[in-house]
């Protein structure tokens, strides 16, 4: 019996061996989102002497909340093999609007926060545009969408202030009790509707190879404009959230949002060079980004080293996934 | 004819940046039928496919297809997503839905592999990513996919080019299988073997156009209509058989995806490589310039020992490499022609790291001229130059660094017949100058033309070593194909 | 029409983007006369160019970087830092001002070459990396001068250092002169060095260039360290300019360079572009800047110009050649 050759007896992995080896990005996030979670309680539990609860688990989910969105927003642009620095100047032209128009009532917030999505998709659809037909790199796209959308932000609110109901507070980051949680959980749920629909399927073969994809007959355009507003109503929907969380606006302060959206889209295991991570791991992303926040806090770091232990860490953990995942691949 | 083809072209042409690629080429396929299209690299194939397949259009002349016919086309280049699984792959824009109406991914590699062992593909996972799976199973995937959309016209652009004999054997018993059902097919290939063994009509192509259908031809007649000159005046006379002591000497070396290696290559001679692609000679060329370099065993230039780690540890012991792929690996596009001349012997030209830009000049304008490059001038980018010119300028960077090794790698790929004979002339010219010149190509005739002496490659390992009285293009394809069993 | 094309000189594409920037900068100008009499007198127009030269310096190192398809995150930081380290080692004294010099542009090159050594031997996309650092370097001055509360902290740059940022040679501003050495050897190195030409050859297709026998890694982190010392250089003019070293000085700098870099023509993917029309692009912005000041346009304005004018331009001539 002649031997086979060597196509036809390459043994298959098994479907545990393929799940992990093709969402390791995932899984070394959901790694060091535990790790960051054990640290807190450790951290926490060694300085205040007793174990973190309600109140912290609601404080910590609140205050990442903006965030998450942001960064889920973030990681649709990035799988196109894309970038997306317009997103800060979104969160705060949302902000902003936020807190001029909200009024006293919780009616008027809610239908308010529906044109402030709106406004959010709008200005993602003129970054899509630019960037699908405009025939431009998306990272000088968005370089000069976010100065337009900063500008528009400080038009709307020229100075800090306006105001917020509580009951909108109340309904978005209820400082009582960590319900906020339930809207990761519907991110989530989403994110898993969108990647078993037909947008969802392209995203990731354009970020793959858009050339080929376009042979094979995916709408590049299309699924880019679906790409980046959904980014932007994410976006603004981040500013909703930190409107909210503040019970006032501030014009400014949603700026850093740009680049913590892209650490934490990183921390996440989405990459950069596209077609490769998910939405679930830009929200781990978020949370890593904002527990390693309070465990300097906790851990009485001179807060002035912040920026530091941060960039050290987000260093840390690019180099230690990329030796991880390359081990565990070639090991297959 | 009175039965309307399935698919026609009316002399359709092209032209790519200045270059022209189909001058009024004309062609028609039936249903129920295999029509092969047959031409030299560069002839005008693949374009006229991807015409036909409406993927781009053409500047003249129109393409007829039966509207009621579904039109698959499987690609030269693969156009797998590397980093989605083959499941989703083989299903794109046919994925099962959920009753939620939801693509059903969990449902999609149980359906993929069912669609796959209807095809008869038992041994490839489809749950592996693209990225994962060999060059060969990512090209029957590739196949596989277009089949599985059930298309009434099915283009073929080389698809054999990465196979071994018996998925060949399957590919052909799938096209048969098609053809029986009434499927039109049109299917390029340079391995006359296959050609004949599966074709039932033959078009001929010559720089860009058709130059006679046929439902039977004979080999050398064939070859005549394609290269427009008997093969004795398409190669120039062998170089005289080398003596003296080896230029480059292996022992023992081994590189990621290779047997361990021995070869011996002298002053003077052009030594042939041959074998299907995917076989290990990439590991064996790039292996000698350091990119990556050999794991293990010895290796020695002019009977010295040399370490050769990187691409500049090569240069430096007068090594050169010309890739094949040469807009990926070897040229700088947007670049002039001077600049990717002189790149690797800078340093020569210049004086505290300024580039003395007289001295450069010359150097460029006599290279041109040398090699007959037709630019319009030195600072022209390279992008612009016909595959053939943009060949020569990387053979003439590769001369001006005083190399006296030549690492030729399938260096007449996609370059036009006239251009061909003139790199085979130079080729030869450099041999009778002493050069010592490893030549690997995927067109056997070539090799069996130009070399005294050629090694087979099968599986990472040298399995022939064919000497001059039993040359043939013949010899060496039943040599790369010989399964294992056949060759103990 | 037809015959006065004739005598334009023959260009390639690439040559031509930096001829646009070029017209660019100056119909921006003529603008600025046309809504502003007087906008063009000799004191505004060297005010502009004093300013743009800041920006011109950074993006300078910009450019290098983004010439291989980098790109330089850290620079806000890395011009901070360059500030805060020239005060507190000079002490506002001449006679320390070259070892302050010489340690700020060190500590540039330094921070530059490990960015690069962290893409090109890590393998760490030049985004995180340089992000990463730009973090690092404001936790480690905010740390150390106790977020510039430091005693050292307040001093003055040396007047060697302040008159080369105020004082003027032959009717020039030292800066322009300090700027147009650089234009000069910048856009040397980048045509007639064989440094340039490895650094196109990298940018344009590095695995060929790597076959050619280019050090891509050594390459690399030299372009990196190269963009960290114009950082630090930038910093010193502006501590020279402003007098004292300020918290976040050099965060304009960051997205400005970046703009500066790609309307000057330079293809953000890498391998195309020259630093002449990143120096165009420089001078660009911050006319636009001046212009929207003279007509006392409200912030917001100014914001939404900039970014219009940004996209038109780019749109203009910045487009990818091929879809």
């Amino acid at each position: 019996m002649p031997p086979e050759t060597s196509s036809l007896t390459l043994p298959r992995g098994s479907r545990l061996g393929h799940t992990i080896a093709q969402n390791i990005g995932l899984i070394l996030a959901g790694s060091i989102l535990l790790l960051a979670i054990l640290g807190f309680v450790l951290i926490y539990a060694l300085e205040q002497h007793r174990l973190p609860g309600n109140f912290e688990l609601t404080s910590t989910v609140n205050s990442a909340m903006p965030l998450v969105f942001a960064a889920v927003g973030q990681s649709f642009v990035v799988l196109t093999k894309g970038i997306d620095l317009s997103v800060g100047g979104v969160v705060d032209l949302a902000n902003a609007m936020a807190a001029v128009t909200m009024g006293k009532t919780l009616g008027s917030a809610l239908l308010w926060s529906v044109v402030i999505l709106f406004v959010g998709a709008a200005c993602g659809l003129l970054n899509g545009l630019l960037v699908g037909l405009g025939r431009l790199q998306p990272i000088v796209v968005t370089l000069g969408t976010l100065s337009i959308f900063q500008g528009l932000a400080i038009r709307v609110l020229p100075q800090p202030g306006g105001a917020i109901p509580p009951s909108f507070t109340d309904l978005l980051v209820n400082p009582n009790a960590p319900y906020a949680l339930i809207f990761i959980v519907l991110l989530g749920l989403g994110w898993a509707a969108f990647r078993r629909s037909r947008p969802g399927v392209d995203l990731y073969a354009i970020g793959n190879d858009e050339a080929a994809s376009r042979t094979l007959g995916v709408n590049v355009l299309r699924t880019k404009i679906i790409a980046y507003m959904l980014d932007g109503l994410l976006a603004a929907a981040a500013g909703l959230f930190l409107a909210a969380s503040a019970t006032a606006g501030d014009a400014t302060t949603g700026d850093s949002y740009t680049l913590t959206s892209i650490v934490a889209v990183v921390l996440g295991g989405v990459s950069l060079f596209g077609g490769r991570g998910s939405a679930i791991g830009a929200i781990a992303g978020a949370l890593i980004t904002t527990l390693i926040v309070d465990i300097l806090f906790f851990g009485h770091v001179d807060p002035l080293f912040q920026s530091f232990y941060e960039g050290v860490f987000l260093l840390i953990a690019v180099v230690a996934g990329g030796v991880i995942g390359g081990a565990i691949r070639r090991r297959r | 004819m009175t039965v309307p083809a399935a698919i026609a072209a009316c002399s359709v042409s092209k032209s790519f940046g200045g270059v022209r690629a189909l001058t009024k080429a004309s062609f028609a396929a039936d249903s129920g039928s295999v029509h092969a299209l047959v031409g030299e690299n560069g002839a005008g194939k693949s374009t006229l496919i991807k015409i036909l397949g409406g993927r781009i259009a053409p500047d003249e002349g129109e393409v007829l297809a039966d509207p009621a016919l579904r039109i698959g086309i499987v690609f030269q280049e693969l156009t797998l997503l590397p980093y989605m699984r083959v499941a989703d792959n083989l299903l794109l824009g046919r994925e099962p839905r959920s009753h939620l109406g939801l693509i059903d991914r969990a449902a999609m590699p149980g359906l993929a592999e069912r669609s796959l062992a209807e095809l008869g593909i038992t041994h490839i996972d489809p749950r592996a990513l693209a990225a994962d799976i060999s060059l060969a199973e990512r090209q029957i995937v590739e196949i596989a996919r277009v089949i599985l959309a059930s298309p009434g016209i099915l283009l073929l652009d080389e698809p054999t080019s990465a196979l071994v004999e018996r998925e060949v054997a399957w590919l052909f018993a799938r096209i048969r299988a098609l053809r029986a059902a009434g499927t039109a097919i049109v299917f390029t290939s340079h391995r006359w073997a296959e050609i004949a063994a599966i074709a039932d009509r033959i078009t001929i192509f010559r720089n860009g156009s058709d130059v006679g259908s046929f439902d039977s031809i004979d080999e050398t007649e064939a070859i005549t209509l394609m290269t427009g000159r008997r093969l004795e005046a398409l190669f120039p006379a062998r170089p005289p058989a080398p003596d003296g002591a080896p230029a480059l000497e292996l022992a023992g070396a081994r590189a990621a995806g290779t047997a361990q290696l021995d070869l011996a290559l002298h002053p003077g001679e052009i030594l042939g490589v041959g074998g299907l692609a995917g076989h290990g000679h990439r590991a064996l060329f790039f292996g000698l310039f350091g990119a990556p370099g050999f794991i293990e065993g010895a290796l020695r230039v002019a009977g010295k020992p040399r370490r050769i780690r990187t691409p500049r540890d090569a240069i430096r012991a007068g090594i050169a490499l010309v890739p094949e792929d040469r807009k990926s690996e070897g040229l700088f596009l947007p670049l002039k022609v001077r600049d990717n001349l002189t790149l690797p012997i800078l340093r020569r030209l210049s004086r505290l790291g300024a580039i003395d830009l007289g001295a450069e000049r010359r150097i460029a304008s006599d290279t041109i001229a040398r090699l007959a490059i037709r630019t319009p001038s030195a600072a022209q980018p390279v992008g612009a130059l016909s595959g053939g010119n943009q060949q020569k300028v990387l053979l003439g960077r590769w001369l001006l660094t005083k190399a006296r090794i030549l690492l030729l790698y399938d260096v007449t790929r996609g370059v036009d017949v006239a251009t061909k004979h003139e790199i085979y002339e130079l080729v030869v010219r450099l041999a009778r100058e002493g050069y010592a010149i490893l030549f690997y190509s995927s067109d056997a005739e070539e090799l069996a033309h130009l070399c005294r002496r050629v090694l087979v490659m099968r599986r990472g390992a040298i399995v022939a070593d064919l000497p001059a009285e039993q040359l043939s293009a013949e010899a060496i394809v039943s040599a790369a194909m010989r399964e294992a069993a056949d060759a103990a | 029409m037809k015959a006065a094309m004739k005598y334009l000189p023959r260009l390639a594409p690439e040559s031509w983007r930096v001829v646009y920037a070029i017209v660019a900068a100056i119909v921006l100008f003529l603008i600025g006369e046309a809504v502003h009499p007087g906008f063009l007198g000799l004191a505004n127009v060297e005010t502009i160019l004093v300013i743009a030269s800041f920006v011109g310096l950074v993006a300078a190192g910009q450019c290098f970087v983004i010439l291989i398809g980098g790109i330089d995150l850290s620079v806000p930081w890395v011009l901070n830092a360059g500030a805060i380290v020239l005060a507190t080692t000079s002490m506002g004294l001449d006679a320390r001002a070259p070892l302050a010099v010489a340690a700020t542009l060190g500590l540039g090159i330094a921070v530059g070459a490990v960015n690069g050594a962290g893409v090109a031997w890590f393998g760490i996309p030049a985004v995180v990396m340089t992000l990463a650092m730009n973090g690092i370097i404001e936790g480690l001055v905010l740390g150390f001068t106790g977020g510039f509360t430091c005693a050292a902290c307040s001093a003055y740059a040396p007047p060697v250092v302040q008159s080369l940022a105020h004082g003027a040679l032959l009717g020039v501003p030292d800066a322009l002169w300090l700027w147009v050495v650089v234009i000069v050897l910048v856009s040397a190195v980048l045509s007639i060095t064989r440094f340039g030409r490895a650094t196109y050859a990298l940018g344009n297709n590095p695995r060929a260039a790597v076959l050619a026998g280019v050090d891509a890694r050594g390459l690399t982190i030299m372009l990196y360290a190269a963009s960290g010392f114009f950082a630090a250089l930038a910093g010193i003019m502006l501590v020279g300019f402003g007098g004292q070293a300020s918290l976040g000085m050099g965060d304009p700098y960051l997205f400005t360079s970046i703009a500066a870099v790609v309307i000057g023509g330079v293809n953000i993917l890498g391998g195309r572009g020259h630093y002449l029309g990143v120096a165009a692009g420089a001078v660009s912005l911050t006319v636009l800047v001046s212009v929207l000041l003279a007509l006392n346009m409200p912030d917001y304005v100014r914001s939404i110009a900039y970014g219009v004018v940004i996209l038109a331009l780019l749109l203009a001539y910045g487009r990818e050649t091929e879809t």
